[in-house]
């Protein structure tokens, strides 16, 4: 119900005030460039490790299915 | 009657190409904050004017071609590891051919920066020298320790004692070498 509440909240903020949600302690001017910069960074500093976890997850899945196949198909002609 | 043991299984991947992911991942992430704080540096600069009144420009086309060598080198190693799996004496050429041209890149990056710091671009003449020479630097510190693994596993080839896990292995780090400095060069040149 609280984390409800709280996206709900933070929602209102972004839609109501955009300002105020835009506002960031560490950006040091409001300048666009600068905003935006901000924005692309923390987003693809954010997804690029779960990218490439999940790109790795994806990769030991596929080589272990092949590994396995090999493995079966070695036994039946056995 | 002795119970039967279980056939012993390949590695999904060899020990030490699963060690060089992992530190790959770690390098991208540190090139990744590197790239993120230049980025954001970029974007602050005073009347978006970068790089800053009075620091001298980089060597643009002089740098891409010096990036054409350390592309070929890594295409060369492709070469190198087919080469290794049909016959591993056939692999010897390509692989000091890779090496060559890596060294090519990393000699001309050197007089590259003696040059601009003859210049004046300093680590603390601007923001823009500092992040230059930080991202740059890293990136040669990379490229010559990977040097010195290819050069360590063309001796163990030369002493027919390398393995396939250890071409890969090394080779993992050279590409990872090789595919970030476009992104750099991007970054930091253009």
């Amino acid at each position: 119900m609280r984390a409800v509440f709280v996206v709900v909240l933070a929602l209102s903020l972004v839609v109501l005030l955009p300002e105020a949600a835009w506002a960031c302690p560490v950006c040091f001017d409001s300048s666009d460039e600068n905003r935006q910069a901000f924005i692309a960074t923390t987003v693809f500093l954010s997804l690029l490790p779960l990218g490439m976890v999940a790109g790795a997850g994806l990769y030991v899945r596929k080589r272990s299915r092949d590994l396995t196949d090999e493995s079966s198909n070695s036994e039946s002609l056995d | 009657m002795p119970a039967k043991r279980p056939a012993k299984r390949e590695p999904v991947i060899p020990n030490g190409v699963l060690g060089m992911m992992i530190f790959i991942f770690t390098e991208i992430m540190f090139f990744s904050g590197l790239i993120s704080a230049h980025t954001i540096v970029k974007s602050q600069a005073a009347g978006q004017m970068w790089p800053p009144y009075g620091q001298p420009r980089l060597p643009i086309e002089e740098t891409a071609l010096n990036s054409l060598a350390l592309l070929v080198s890594g295409m060369v190693l492709v070469f190198t590891w087919f080469a290794f799996k049909r016959d591993p004496g056939q692999a010897r050429i390509p692989l000091l051919l890779s090496i060559i041209l890596g060294s090519i890149f990393v000699g001309f990056q050197g007089a590259e920066w003696a040059a601009l710091l003859a210049d004046g671009l300093t680590m603390q003449s601007s923001s823009y020298g500092g992040f230059f020479y930080l991202i740059v630097g890293s990136h040669a510190v990379h490229a010559v320790g990977a040097l010195l693994a290819l050069l360590w596993t063309y001796d163990r080839l030369n002493k027919d004692e390398l393995r396939s896990s250890q071409l890969a292995t090394v080779s993992a780090f050279w590409y990872f070498v090789v595919l970030v400095w476009p992104i750099l060069y991007w970054q930091v040149y253009l």
